[in-house]
């Protein structure tokens, strides 16, 4: 296993202008790298930034999904590298999991690890995961798994099912009603940086095979919790999968209902059809 | 010590007619109105020069500019400017939580007289510049260099020069209130001719309230305005049955109208409470007395309650406390913010599996003779500028129990937004 | 509201050119401000009989500082007024010394001068003979006051036998520059409890005055005036006019009471809230009630319909009656002493095209005050009626042009009233030493050449 330490976030707009010229040909297996970073602190114009655009009220404790905003640029190097097996262009994040292993606080220096995992088979293509890891003080106090699928991409022979299966009680309850603008991609890329075309304008989203901008899903999930506040376990496990794009612009509702023994169901569905934008448990660890 | 406590006395109130939004007070500020509405308190009560206790008051839509809005109203007025004052803001509970306020200061015997009151305009609302343009402005003014001033300009875009109104929507939810009501009407099937016979008798309640004079001594005409704007003595059940529903529009069996719902309204009001001594080293009169309140709140966002449903959780604390149940009142004042607000909440207090499991209580609080209802009408006819509905319906009941002789009861529920609920007692 | 007018005819250029046009000149009248002399030059006084009355006249004279001079020499300076107790005589030879008196002095009358006499009812008389001097001074004063220039006024004082305590207050008043519009009227003053010693400046200190009507034009003016004189003012007024009123109430610091004095609860709940309040800090009560509530429904008699009619009666008729016989009724309600004033009419006096409604109610008004007063003297009370003449309002304001003009100037004083005129002669009636003015009709008028 290689594991190389960055000194400093590397630039996103280049890693996807690299990752969107080096698309064709890829294939094979995973890298077996892992890149890293430590000493990382927040910074707190951006993180007030993050929490303004995802609902989320500034204080010391780190929302449960800034960290991946740390880890993301990692993870997108990786992606992006000639290396990796999949596309950039073209994923579609589907599920994304986390656990909180203990509140993090804002002026925690932070120690990031990224990697890539579990090349699995799914009916429309290959998926994948990326993974994060972040230490405070040596200890590890957050990591997720972020699914990814490609389209039309094959897993190796002998690869696993991909598990998208995530058991949600019944919503029946929307108890917020957000009006998502046509400007909630553009808003979302400027906090996080992630600044994948598909997410910020209807003619850039074109190019990639959508009708429309879509939302980004961390940012669904982000306003989720968000919306939660007060309320989640100090330390907890999020599981969510993205299910239906969220076009820009909708109206959608998020339904939660707690469950016996702590933790939270929850789901984001659109006002008119219903359909499914994100399905989520939260559970205590 | 122990400071003896005193059951503060209602001497009287004023308010303006409460007019529709964008009307005949689409000029007036909140400022204007309360400043006319404690200008006919005044001249009422004779209080010109006069220092009060207290003045407490607030609004609900409030510009920046307005951040002492009842200081400066009262230094407007006729009162005398050593009077102190401060705002308070529960929503459209603020005008009845004004008055426990200045009721409980009294009760302790820190001032001998207060005024509590409240405005509202929907119609010179407080317009904000678009988030994002006040914090590009709020960066371009501590720019130092030029090239940090350019940097900060950088980031205005069309779309940040519309400004943001303010909406009548619960901040948590998305909502506006109309839609979260739809959900508790159609949780606890509220019919919608039961809403529109509820609404005709609050017109025609209001009317001949007016016909007889009960307002000749509780409003004072303002701009032009003699009566409430929206009264409709002559609509009537057919009449409404034409609207179509404007709230849970979703549901094909929504029953919620701009006929059975408030509309957006401008007005104010006000009420002088004072202890018994300081009316009647006056010769004023003592209407009625505030004999204790209480507030609840109910989870509206993630809790399963209705976002108006508060006032039905605060009125068994408060008759508990007091030894009453709830058929111990001559009238009940239960503020319409809509039709079923006020048929849900009464049915909370009869449905036996709420009382139990919600308001843990052994049974249900009962029924009430809705004859004793919001007899002079309340805000679905009137009107609603929210925080001054509460000094509406404090003054009103207050004369309606002196009127009735001593001894009578009666029961004020507001519900509020944020899920909040304000409730007191009145005796005369 | 100015008298465009009597400017012009007052300013320099202006006063030359009406001179030369041979137009009359109306005067600036000399109206009461707070601490202002009774009087603004020298008074004499005279008799013409046995004169009962001059030495009560040369106290309140002296009383107010006025300087009374022993007679009229041919060298003196003007007049500020001019006194004449006629009481006493026997038959029309006493009237040659009314007029030798009289010529001389009036001739030394200065601006806004007065001219007042004092006679014994004719009603009272011994004899036809005596009867006739008695009326006979009645045209001589109405005549005086219509050859006075410059803002004079000459007025009748009738005194009976038995009122000569009664005569102080109404002899100041008539002085004063409160009467500055009360021309060639006729005062019969009864026998009366007086009370002693009145504050000049605040006569009404401790009562409380209801005025209804109160919220706007005339009404307002007698609100104002009244708590001027020391009054605790209820003002009255309908709802719909509650704005104006309450700041009429604050401007005056008086208290509002919106009342529609025609709904069939008024009285009684006027009675209510005069019993639950207590304003001016003393027992419940009023003291001087003002119904000055009044509206008019101009038409022609053939082209009225009941609702004017009915209307117009309604309010400034059988209102001032309900009100009143409730008041009457309620126990301790109407304080010891009270004065009732009711606003008539010059319509009521003379009739006005247009105005039969008006003028019936208006002249009810004085049927009324007439038939009551008896009643009200068995209480130690009065009540009196004050008929407006032209008077300067919002409402004479949106008259055409030359009705306005012919309006006002038939008169003796060439100009219409102020509403303050009215207010200062109601408030006069409403002071404890009016105690003897009742069941009297004054016209504030400036002697309109109509209903004289």
């Amino acid at each position: 296993m290689a594991r190389t330490v960055l000194q400093t976030a590397p630039s996103m707009p280049a890693l996807f202008a690299r990752a969107a010229v080096t698309a064709r040909g890829r294939g094979g297996d995973l890298p077996d790298t892992r890149l890293a970073r430590t000493g990382v602190r927040v910074e707190a114009a951006a993180l007030a930034a993050y929490d303004r655009v995802c609902g989320f009220s500034l204080a010391d404790p780190l929302p449960p999904t800034y960290p991946h905003v740390l880890a993301f640029p990692l993870q997108l190097a990786l992606m992006s590298d000639r290396s990796f097996p999949l596309a950039l262009p073209g994923l579609v994040h589907v599920r994304n999991r986390i656990d909180l292993l203990r509140p993090v606080r804002a002026d925690e220096a932070l120690d990031l690890e990224v990697w890539a995992e579990r090349l699995a088979r799914h009916p429309r293509g290959a998926t994948v995961d990326l993974c994060a890891s972040v230490s405070a003080g040596g200890a590890e106090v957050w990591r997720s798994r972020s699914t990814y699928l490609a389209r039309g991409a094959k897993a190796p022979e002998g690869a696993p099912e991909s598990d998208l299966s995530l058991p949600v009680g019944e919503l029946p309850r929307p108890v917020a009603t957000w009006r998502v603008p046509d400007s909630a991609g553009r808003r979302y890329a400027r906090v996080s940086g992630d600044v994948n075309p598909i997410h910020l304008s209807g003619l850039t989203a074109k190019a990639f095979g959508f009708k429309r901008a879509i939302a980004h899903g961390m940012w669904v999930e982000a306003r989720a919790l968000g919306a939660l506040t007060g309320r989640l376990p100090d330390a907890m496990a999020v599981d969510v999968v993205f299910r239906k794009p969220l076009l820009l612009p909708s109206t959608v509702t998020l339904a939660t209902a707690p469950v016996v023994g702590g933790g939270w169901d929850l789901a984001v569905r659109n006002l008119q059809s219903g359909a499914e934008h994100l399905l989520g448990t939260v559970r205590p660890l | 010590m122990a400071p003896q406590t005193r059951k503060a006395a209602i001497v009287g109130g004023n308010r303006i007619p409460f007019a529709r939004s964008n009307s005949a007070y689409a000029q007036a500020s909140n400022q204007d109105m309360l400043t006319a509405t404690l200008d006919g308190l005044v001249a009422r009560f004779g209080l010109q020069g006069q220092q009060v206790g207290e003045v407490v008051a607030g609004a609900v839509l409030k510009h920046a500019r307005d951040f002492n809005l009842t200081r400066e109203a009262v230094l407007g007025s006729r009162l005398s400017a050593a009077t102190p004052a401060y705002d308070v803001q529960q929503a459209c509970g603020t005008g009845l939580e004004a008055a426990v306020l200045v009721a409980n200061k009294i009760a302790l015997g820190q001032i001998e007289s207060g005024i509590a009151g409240g405005v509202d305009t929907t119609s010179d609302a407080p317009l904000a510049i678009h988030d994002e343009m006040r914090r590009v402005l709020i960066a371009l003014s501590s720019a130092r260099t030029l090239r940090q001033r350019l940097e900060a300009l950088a980031g205005v875009r069309p779309g940040m020069f519309v400004p943001e109104a303010p909406r009548n929507a619960e901040p948590r939810t998305g909502l506006a209130m109309g839609d979260h009501q739809a959900i508790t009407a159609r949780e606890w099937g509220i019919s919608r001719e039961a809403q529109d016979e509820l609404t005709v008798r609050s017109h025609h309640n209001l009317a001949a309230a007016y016909e007889r004079g009960f307002f000749d001594d509780l409003v004072t005409p303002y701009l032009g305005l003699t009566r409430d704007e929206n009264l409709r003595p002559d609509t009537s059940v057919e009449k409404l049955a034409k609207l179509e529903p404007v709230f849970g529009t979703g549901d094909p069996d929504a029953t919620m109208t701009a006929g059975n719902s408030t509309p957006l309204s401008d007005g104010a009001s006000a009420v002088l409470l004072a202890s018994d001594a300081w009316a009647a080293e006056r010769g004023l009169p003592v209407l009625a007395h505030l004999v204790d309140a209480q507030t609840a709140a109910v989870d509206h966002v993630h809790g399963g309650e209705g976002l108006l449903m508060a006032p039905a959780y605060a009125v068994p604390v408060l008759l508990a406390r007091n030894g009453l149940t709830l058929q111990d009142f001559d009238f009940y004042e239960v503020h319409e913010a809509f039709a079923s607000t006020v048929l849900a909440t009464l049915k909370a207090w009869e449905d036996p599996a709420f009382c139990k499991e919600r308001l843990g209580l052994d049974a249900p609080l009962g029924a009430i003779d809705r004859s004793r209802l919001n007899v002079n009408g309340s805000s679905l006819a009137a009107g609603h500028p929210f925080a001054a509905t509460g000094g509406r319906i404090v003054a009103s009941l207050a004369k309606q129990l002196h009127e009735a002789g001593p001894g009578r009861r009666g029961l004020i529920s507001i519900c509020a937004a944020g899920g909040q609920g304000v409730v007191a007692i009145l005796e005369s | 509201m100015g008298d465009w007018y009597r400017d012009l005819a007052n300013s320099g250029v202006g006063s030359t050119l009406v001179g030369q046009l041979g137009l009359p000149r109306p005067a600036v009248l000399r109206r009461y401000e707070p601490g202002a002399p009774l009087l603004t030059g020298p008074a004499v006084v005279g008799t013409a009989g046995a004169g009962r009355l001059r030495e009560t006249l040369t106290r309140v004279l002296e009383d107010a500082g006025v300087t009374v001079l022993p007679g009229v020499d041919d060298d003196g300076g003007r007049l500020a007024a001019v006194l004449l107790d006629a009481t006493g005589g026997t038959g029309p030879a006493d009237l040659a010394a009314a007029y030798e008196f009289l010529a001389p002095a009036v001739r030394r009358l200065g601006p806004s001068g007065r001219v007042l006499v004092l006679a014994d009812p004719p009603s009272d008389a011994d004899s036809p003979a005596q009867a006739a001097a008695r009326q006979a001074l009645e045209g001589l004063v109405r005549s005086v006051a219509k050859e006075l220039r410059n803002g004079g006024t000459a007025n009748l004082l009738v005194v009976p036998a038995d009122a000569g305590a009664s005569v102080p207050g109404p002899v100041r008043f008539f002085l004063s520059g409160r009467s500055a519009y009360v021309d060639g009227q006729v005062v019969r003053l009864t026998a009366a409890d007086v009370p002693a010693g009145e504050d000049a400046e605040r006569p009404l200190a401790g009562k409380v005055a209801v005025v209804t009507g109160a919220a706007r034009g005339i009404g307002a003016s007698i609100a104002r005036v009244v708590a001027r004189d020391g009054a605790h003012v209820v003002a009255v007024d309908v709802p719909a006019a509650g704005d104006k009123l309450a700041e009429v109430a604050n401007e005056i610091g008086g208290t509002a009471f919106q009342l529609d004095v025609t709904a069939p609860d008024a009285a009684q709940r006027l009675v209510a809230h005069l019993r639950e309040r207590r304003h001016a800090g003393v027992g419940p009560g009023v003291d001087v009630v003002v119904h000055n509530a009044g509206i008019t429904r101009d038409k022609l008699l053939v082209n009225m319909d009941a609702a004017r009619w009915n209307s117009v009666m309604a309010v400034n008729l059988q209102a001032q009656l309900d009100l009143t016989q409730a008041l009457l009724d309620a126990d301790g309600v109407l304080r010891p002493g009270a004065r009732v004033v009711c606003v008539s009419s010059q319509s009521g006096i003379a009739g006005n095209r247009g105005q039969t409604n008006y003028a019936a109610s208006k002249a009810g008004v004085i049927g009324m005050v007439r038939a009551w007063a008896p009643a009200f003297a068995e209480r130690g009370a009065t009540i009196n009626a004050v008929a407006p003449g032209f008077i300067v309002t919002e409402m004479t304001a949106k008259m055409p042009f030359g009705t306005r003009e012919i309006g006002s100037r038939i008169n003796s004083l060439q100009q219409g009233g102020l509403p303050v005129d009215v207010a200062e002669t109601i408030a006069w009636l409403s002071r404890p030493s009016a105690a003897g003015v009742n069941g009297q009709v004054v016209r504030v008028c400036g002697q309109s050449f109509l209903g004289a």
